[in-house]
């Protein structure tokens, strides 16, 4: 059943998961930006959750840049920016990434891939690079938020 | 008199969100970040409801859960379910284990207000006078 699970699926799940807990969770309209584009990074917060199966194994990871991630805290916590402090930033980019991958897990289940999912884990900083292992897919989706940029980067490991 | 709700997540954010949704109302919310702390507040405080995340640290929310329907003194509390999870399989398992709703995160606010209105009396809280 498994077999079923290509990569453009994954990619066609996560465009509509995103723009779905953007809106819901912050009233934030996400515009899937067209593919072929490497994103360039800034000063940045990096979300990752791990998936783990028989079948499948990978990770989510969500970049925002830090300005945007502390202005999406701010949102989601109904407080003011400047009220916010990096664990509260942390926090929330986490739990963002949680519900993406949280969502992917489901989608994944019930298309016959049973998978596990990882707490989150947060990265900080501007000069670090993530690196596929080998037999692992790197998809990456670039969406804008007004003129904020979110990059979600999937590795995939199918069989 | 003012209800107790208990919100029992590992994520803060969740946490927040949830004691913002019921800022207007005359609700006492507790929290705590595990299953394990989630039994021994729903012990000591005897919430009227909790709602209660699956995947945490500790002491997961199935397994409290499980526990809190063993308890005679804590089985009647009604439970609502938050998980960012919601496969077929999952949602089955939760059903099982005897929970009044769950609900899917990403949520809305108001969501979550109706559920929990379904199993408790939601009252505004009294308007407070400042002292003269």
């Amino acid at each position: 059943m498994t077999r079923t699970i290509q990569i453009p699926n994954i990619r066609e799940f996560m465009s509509r998961h995103l723009v779905d807990v953007f809106e819901t969770m912050l009233s934030m309209k996400a515009v899937l930006q067209p593919s072929g584009t490497v994103p360039v990074f800034e000063e940045r917060v990096t979300g990752c959750v791990a998936f783990a199966g028989d079948h499948i194994n990978g990770a989510v990871y969500l970049h925002l840049g830090t300005p945007f991630a502390t202005q999406v805290a701010a949102t989601m916590l109904g407080l003011e920016p400047g009220d916010l402090g990096d664990a509260e930033v942390n926090d929330v980019v986490g739990e963002v990434t949680n519900m993406l991958t949280g969502g992917l897990k489901s989608w994944l289940c019930d298309s016959g891939a049973e998978c596990a999912v990882s707490t989150p884990a947060i990265i900080r900083g501007s000069s670090f690079v993530i690196e596929a292992v080998p037999e692992v897919e790197r998809e990456w989706l670039i969406f804008t938020s007004d003129q904020n940029r979110i990059v979600v980067e999937i590795h995939v490991k199918i069989g | 008199m003012a209800i107790k709700i208990l919100s029992v997540d590992d994520s803060r954010t969740i946490r927040l969100i949830v004691g913002k949704a019921f800022r207007p109302y005359d609700v006492i919310l507790l929290e705590a970040a595990n299953g394990e702390e989630g039994l021994a507040t729903a012990a000591r405080e005897k919430p009227d409801l909790v709602i209660l995340d699956v995947t945490m640290p500790v002491m997961d929310g199935v397994t409290m859960l499980t526990k809190l329907k063993e308890d005679p003194a804590l089985k009647a509390i009604p439970v609502i379910m938050l998980t960012a999870e919601s496969g077929r399989e999952n949602v089955l398992q939760i059903a099982r284990l005897g929970v009044r709703d769950y609900l899917v995160k990403p949520f809305k606010e108001d969501q979550l207000l109706e559920k929990v209105g379904r199993c408790v009396t939601l009252e505004k809280r009294p308007a407070t006078i400042a002292p003269a």
